[in-house]
């Protein structure tokens, strides 16, 4: 990967990402038109930050400049994760499941392990407790065609977990499911943040979701985007799904105040 | 629902074609029989049979199918490969792409049985001039196949292999473009096995020894039945090559029936 990702010692050992002054075009917009300018974030490590920001501000992008999928037109990304031969630093779980149809359950979680330190017995053992973890173990010689909306996605974040990041990035993984799923899948991703001690940066358009899972939220907004509004969470998981109503009425102010225009929300 | 109506699904559909074969062959052993139709305009269909025998005792029938057999897959394996190998790269490499589109639009329209008379030239009646002139047809059915599946992979699968450290040239074509374009580069190699087989016929009818050179010398005797016996010998192999495959295809593919 040629993307200016600076993997340096933690300077400040509370921090796992630190973001500075960052700046992002589309390479083929010649208007120079920035989605992302001037913004600053630090991700503190184990944490669960929450970005929220209307469709299309930018939220995604920002994502994938942090996984390092797109290279940022100004400023500095640092993820500082210690290298390891038998680890991702980061892996992303995305908003559709998307498996490889080809590859059965088993070997669509090993996929990231391929090319890592690890002999083809370590691969299935790791693939098979990152299956464990998210209650999938008797799937594993599926086809993913077989597995259900919620099942597929559950295989994508076993995906990521079985290279142990230190960094998940989630980008709307649950947005696309019926509310019940949706209800299980949040728990079971705490459950499995607490277990694992990742660090975990979520992009919702959801303000329940965020609410009910992230220690942190970050509100995206403007044009280009940059943080306009942060709210820590301290409250101990399992949080009461209806007890969040002030924190939730916050945000949306946070989030009209930016859009005067009325976005949609 | 007891009363199907006219035209509606037969109860017995194999009878019906067996029936229907039957009635095929009887209708034409009977235009031989009654003198109808000349002998050598046309065999009886159980003359054939009899030219089997004939042809299997003298030896020629399993030189001829060997020797078509053996520069048919020559032809049919450098020209699928090549075919698939030229139009991934087509699809994977923008450079490349634009430097050959001309070319290919230049080659591409001339039918393959036209270069026999080069082939001829270059290689003599030979096993090599038959694999040549199967190959270029069979390379132009693979390249447009393959090119057009790796085209259509999605970039979803591209954007996940960057983000598990597989996003290197090799590494993403081996684990994630070729798996995903196999069932379109499958169908393209499965139509190049058909038209492997019109290719034999045509450059053995021009002296190269195989089937399409017994058919030229039975031609020339009006030995119709030996002609009838190599058509359906063809047809045979044609199938077999083609019931081969789709099991190949079958297990390569299972994921895609799920």
């Amino acid at each position: 990967m040629d993307t200016p990702v600076t993997k340096a010692p933690p300077a400040a050992p509370e921090a796992i990402v630190k973001l500075q002054g960052l700046a992002f075009a589309h390479p083929n917009d010649t208007s120079g038109r920035n989605v992302l300018a001037g913004l600053d974030l630090v991700l503190p490590r184990g944490g669960f930050t929450a970005v929220v920001g209307p469709s299309g501000v930018g939220k995604s992008t920002l994502l994938r400049v942090v996984a390092g999928l797109a290279r940022p037109s100004a400023g500095e990304v640092r993820l500082l994760a210690r290298p390891r031969p038998d680890r991702r630093p980061a892996a992303l779980v995305f908003q559709d499941a998307r498996l490889m149809p080809w590859r059965q359950v088993a070997a669509n979680v090993a996929f990231g392990l391929e090319g890592l330190h690890l002999s083809a017995a370590e691969r299935r053992r790791r693939a098979q407790e990152a299956l464990a973890l998210v209650g999938l173990a008797a799937e594993a010689d599926k086809w993913p065609a077989q597995l259900s909306g919620g099942q597929r996605q559950r295989v994508g974040l076993a995906r990521a977990l079985a290279v142990e990041p230190d960094l998940l990035l989630m980008d709307e993984p649950f947005s696309a499911l019926d509310a019940i799923t949706r209800h299980t899948l949040q728990d079971e991703l705490l459950r499995v943040w607490q277990k694992t001690g990742a660090s975990v940066l979520f992009v919702t358009h959801d303000l329940d979701e965020a609410a009910y899972l992230a220690d942190r939220v970050v509100v995206l907004g403007g044009t280009p985007a940059r943080v306009v509004h942060e709210l820590t969470l301290d409250m101990p998981h399992p949080r009461l799904r209806g007890a969040l109503a002030e924190e939730v009425a916050g945000l949306r102010r946070a989030l009209e105040q930016n859009f005067v225009g009325g976005a949609g929300i | 629902m007891k009363d199907l109506p006219a035209g509606g699904p037969p109860r017995y559909p194999v009878l019906l074609s067996a029936a229907g074969l039957a009635i095929f062959l009887g209708v034409w052993e009977a235009t031989v029989r009654t003198g109808l139709l000349p002998p050598a305009w046309v065999p009886a269909p159980s003359a054939v049979p009899l030219a089997l025998v004939r042809e299997i005792r003298n030896g020629i029938w399993i030189t001829a199918v060997g020797d078509s057999l053996s520069h048919y897959a020559t032809g049919v394996i450098i020209g699928s490969l090549l075919g698939i190998t030229v139009g991934a790269a087509v699809a994977l490499l923008p450079r490349f792409d634009a430097a050959q589109a001309w070319v290919a639009r230049l080659l591409r329209p001339i039918p393959p049985l036209a270069w026999i008379p080069f082939a001829l030239i270059w290689f003599g009646a030979s096993q090599t001039a038959a694999a040549f002139i199967i190959g270029v047809g069979v390379f132009w059915l693979n390249y447009f196949a393959s090119q057009s599946a790796v085209r259509a992979v999605d970039s979803g699968l591209i954007e996940l292999a960057a983000a598990f450290g597989q996003g290197g040239f090799f590494r993403r074509l081996w684990k994630v473009v070729l798996p995903a374009a196999s069932p379109g580069i499958f169908s393209g190699v499965r139509s190049g096995l058909g038209q492997g087989w019109m290719a034999v016929v045509a450059a053995e009818l021009f002296g190269i020894p195989g089937v399409g050179q017994r058919m030229t010398e039975a031609a020339g005797v009006l030995a119709t039945d030996v002609l009838v016996l190599y058509m359906l010998t063809i047809a045979l192999l044609y199938g077999l090559t083609d019931f081969l495959f789709e099991l190949i295809t079958n297990r390569a593919m299972a994921w895609t029936r799920q």
